[in-house]
C-alpha cells in the first residue's frame, strides 16, 4: 500500500512537473469583437416629446409623438464612426393652440453625425449637424371637413445624445438611444396667423437594430 | 512633505506638452462661465447676470429661442468666447477633436445657467462652432508667437503678445511656470511654410453709409497663411489655415479664417504639379455700415498648384463648395425686435486663381457666391456674391505696394410679398505692405 502511495505521489509530481514544463497554452488571445469596422447601418424607433418655441411666444407647446431614425455610415477610427442620420417625429394631435389640436405635425432632420465610443464598452456619445424639415397640416375648419392647410419649412438641425450597443452577434447589435434633436424651422404660416421663428426640440428614447 | 509638492511643481513646469487632463479642461470651462458671470454681476451689476435656480428651471423648461443681440456681439464676441472654452481643452493636452465637446459644453452651460435670459440657439451655434475655428487658429498662432527656447525680455514679450490671442493658454502656462521654463516647442510652433503680410493704407468704398457717394478711410490689413495648402501633407486638423483681419477706424471690418480639417493627395506627392482634396472649417465676420454678413461653414474642394520655370513661380487654384451651418446677414426689413439681421443655414461656392512665387501670392482673382435661407428674422432668401482682384508689387525684399478692387453684391428675395432688393458695394484699397514668408526648400 505504501508503495502504491509512493508511486501515486511520484506520478503526481512527475505529472505536475510535466505540466509545468509544457509550453504555455496556445489558446487564442481573446480579441475584442469588431463591431466598429466597415460600413454600418442602424434603424430604430421609440417615443418622443417635442417642445416648440417661437419668437413672441410667451410659453412653449409640448406634445408627444412617435419617432423613427435611420443611420448609415462608416468608421473613422477605432472609437469614432461617422454617418448620415435621418430622423423624424410624427404627432397626429399636435396643436399650436388648444383649438387646433387636430393638426398633424411632422419634424425631421438629416444630419452628418459622429458617434464617439470613449471606452471598450458599447457606450457612445453622439453629435451631429445638418438640415431640418417641418410640416404642419391644420384642418381647414372645426369639422375637419375640407382640404387641410399645410405649412412647411426647412432650416437647420442639430442632434446630440448618448446610447449603448448591446452586441448579439459579431454583425448585429441592439442599440438603446437617448437623444435631443434641435430643429430651427423659420416661420410657420397657419390659417389666420403666422408663428415666427419656430424652434422644435425633440427628445427621444429609442431602441434600434444595428448591422455592422 | 515638500518633496511631493516639488515633484508636482516640477511636473507642471516642464510639462510643455501636457498630458491630457479632460477633467481640468471641463473645470476651467465652467470656471470661465463662473468668472464672466460674477464679474458682470458684481462689477457691472448687469441684471441678466443675477441668475439662479429659479431662472435655471425656467430656461430648462422653455428651451431655445433666437436672441436680439447686436451683430458684433453674436458673430465676433461669442465665437471669441467659445475659443476660450476650446482652448481650455487644447491647453490641457486635449487634441482638436477632444476639445470640441468642451466648446459645446461650455456654451450650453452658459446659455442655460449663466444668464437670466432664455438660452439662445444662435449663441450656442456661434459660440461652439466659431469658438472651435477661432480657438484652434488662436491656439496655433499663440504657439507660434511663444518660444520655449527664448529667455529674458524676448521670452516675456512673446508670452505677453500671445496673451490676447490665447488667454486661457497663456494663463495655464503662467500657473505652470512655463512663462520662464525653457524646453522644446510644441509641433504647432513651426507651421513649416507660412506667409505673413501686414499692410496699412487707404480704403475707398461706395455706398458705405448711404446710397450715394464715396467714402475713404484708413485701414490695416493682416493676412496669415499658416502652412501650405498643397505643398504640405495632412498631419492634423488646422495644420494649414488662412486668416485675414481688416481693421478701420470703425473697428474690425472683417475677420475671416479657413482651416483644413482633413486633406488627401489627388496625385503623386512627388509630382511637379499638386492637387489636394481638402475639407475645411470656415469662419466669416464682415461688418461695416453697409454690410453685415458672417457665419460658420464647412467647405470641401480642391487646391491645386502648377509650377512653371525653375524660380518658384506658379499658379494656384482653389475650387470649393460649402454648407453654411448657420449664417447671419442684414438687408432692408430683416431681423426681429432689436436685431437687424437674419439667421439661417445656406449653401455656397468659391473659386480663386493666383500667381505666386514660393507660396507668396502677388496677383489673385477670386469670387464667392453664398445663399442663406432665413430661419429667424424676415421670411427671405439672401444671395451674396463677392469677388475681385488683388495685386502686390514688391519694392524691396519685404516692402511692397498692394492694391485691390472688389464688389460685394447682395440680393434678397422675400416670401412675404415685399419687393426684391438688390445692392452692390464696390470698394478699392491701396496699401503699403510688409511681407514675411517662409517656405520649405525642396517641398513640392
Amino acid at each position: 500500500m505504501k508503495r502504491v502511495l509512493w508511486l501515486l505521489a511520484l506520478g503526481l509530481c512527475c505529472g505536475s512537473a510535466a505540466v509545468a514544463q509544457e509550453p504555455a497554452p496556445t489558446a487564442p488571445i481573446p480579441r475584442p469583437k469588431r463591431h466598429r469596422s466597415g460600413l454600418w447601418g442602424e434603424l430604430g424607433s421609440g417615443p418622443g416629446y417635442v417642445r416648440v418655441a417661437c419668437s413672441d411666444c410667451t410659453d412653449v407647446i409640448g406634445a408627444s409623438g412617435a419617432t423613427s431614425y435611420l443611420r448609415i455610415g462608416g468608421v473613422i477610427s477605432r472609437n469614432v464612426v461617422i454617418g448620415v442620420e435621418i430622423f423624424s417625429l410624427l404627432d397626429q394631435t399636435f396643436g399650436f393652440a388648444s383649438q387646433d389640436s387636430n393638426a398633424v405635425a411632422e419634424t425631421g432632420t438629416a444630419t452628418i453625425t459622429l458617434l464617439w465610443y470613449p471606452g471598450k464598452s458599447g457606450l457612445f456619445f453622439k453629435g451631429g449637424v445638418g438640415a431640418a424639415f417641418g410640416e404642419f397640416s391644420v384642418p381647414s375648419d372645426s369639422t375637419n371637413v375640407g382640404t387641410d392647410t399645410t405649412s412647411s419649412g426647412g432650416g437647420i438641425g442639430m442632434t446630440f445624445g448618448l446610447g449603448y450597443d448591446f452586441p448579439i452577434s459579431r454583425k448585429f447589435a441592439i442599440t438603446a438611444n437617448a437623444a435631443a434633436f434641435v430643429t430651427a424651422l423659420g416661420d410657420v404660416v397657419l390659417p389666420g396667423h403666422n408663428v415666427d421663428d419656430v424652434i422644435a426640440t425633440v427628445y427621444q428614447l429609442s431602441i434600434g437594430f444595428t448591422i455592422r | 512633505m515638500t518633496a511631493p509638492i516639488l515633484a508636482v511643481l516640477a511636473l507642471l513646469q516642464f510639462d510643455t506638452v501636457p498630458k491630457p487632463k479632460p477633467l481640468l479642461a471641463v473645470g476651467e470651462a465652467l470656471l470661465i462661465n463662473l468668472f464672466v458671470n460674477r464679474v458682470d454681476a458684481w462689477a457691472f451689476n448687469q441684471d441678466w447676470a443675477h441668475t439662479g435656480p429659479k431662472y435655471w428651471a425656467k430656461n430648462l423648461r422653455l428651451g431655445w429661442e433666437w436672441d436680439e443681440d447686436a451683430f458684433p456681439t453674436n458673430m465676433f464676441a461669442h465665437p471669441y468666447h467659445g475659443g476660450l472654452y476650446f482652448n481650455a481643452g487644447r491647453s490641457n493636452g486635449l487634441g482638436y477633436f477632444e476639445s470640441v465637446p468642451i466648446a459645446f459644453m461650455g456654451s450650453w452651460t452658459w446659455e442655460y445657467l449663466g444668464e437670466t435670459y432664455r438660452p439662445s440657439l444662435n449663441d450656442w451655434f456661434m459660440t461652439s462652432f466659431g469658438g472651435i475655428t477661432l480657438g484652434e487658429m488662436f491656439h496655433r498662432v499663440g504657439a507660434t508667437i511663444r518660444d520655449n527656447r527664448a529667455r529674458g525680455f524676448d521670452r516675456t514679450w512673446r508670452e505677453l503678445a500671445a496673451l490676447p490671442i490665447d488667454p486661457i493658454g497663456g494663463f495655464n502656462r503662467l500657473i505652470r511656470g512655463q512663462w520662464k521654463a525653457t524646453g522644446p516647442n510644441p509641433a504647432e510652433h513651426d507651421p513649416g511654410a507660412y506667409v505673413l503680410r501686414v499692410g496699412g493704407g487707404i480704403r475707398f468704398a461706395r455706398r458705405l453709409a448711404a446710397d450715394t457717394g464715396f467714402w475713404s478711410m484708413g485701414t490695416v490689413l493682416v493676412d496669415l497663411l499658416y502652412g501650405d495648402q498643397v505643398g504640405q501633407e495632412y498631419r492634423a486638423p488646422f495644420d494649414v489655415f488662412s486668416l485675414r483681419l481688416l481693421v478701420t477706424s470703425q473697428g474690425i471690418n472683417a475677420l475671416r479664417g479657413s482651416g483644413r480639417l482633413y486633406a488627401t493627395n489627388l496625385n503623386s506627392p512627388a509630382g511637379r504639379n499638386r492637387h489636394m482634396l481638402a475639407l475645411n472649417q470656415r469662419y466669416d465676420f464682415i461688418k461695416n455700415p453697409s454690410q453685415s454678413v458672417g457665419g460658420q461653414s464647412v467647405e470641401i474642394g480642391i487646391n491645386s498648384r502648377w509650377l512653371f520655370g525653375s524660380k518658384g513661380f506658379g499658379i494656384r487654384t482653389a475650387l470649393f463648395g460649402d454648407g453654411i451651418i448657420l449664417g447671419a446677414i442684414d438687408a432692408p426689413g430683416t431681423g426681429f425686435g432689436e436685431r437687424h439681421y437674419d439667421f439661417g443655414p445656406g449653401l455656397g461656392a468659391r473659386w480663386e486663381v493666383a500667381l505666386e512665387k514660393h507660396g507668396v501670392r502677388f496677383l489673385r482673382l477670386f469670387s464667392q457666391l453664398e445663399w442663406i435661407h432665413a430661419v429667424s428674422g424676415a421670411s427671405a432668401d439672401h444671395v451674396v456674391d463677392f469677388g475681385g482682384i488683388e495685386g502686390a508689387l514688391p519694392i524691396t525684399r519685404r516692402l511692397g505696394l498692394a492694391a485691390s478692387s472688389t464688389i460685394f453684391g447682395r440680393v434678397s428675395n422675400y416670401t412675404d410679398g415685399r419687393p426684391r432688393d438688390r445692392r452692390e458695394y464696390p470698394e478699392a484699397r491701396l496699401l503699403l505692405v510688409w511681407t514675411k514668408a517662409g517656405f520649405v526648400p525642396g517641398q513640392r
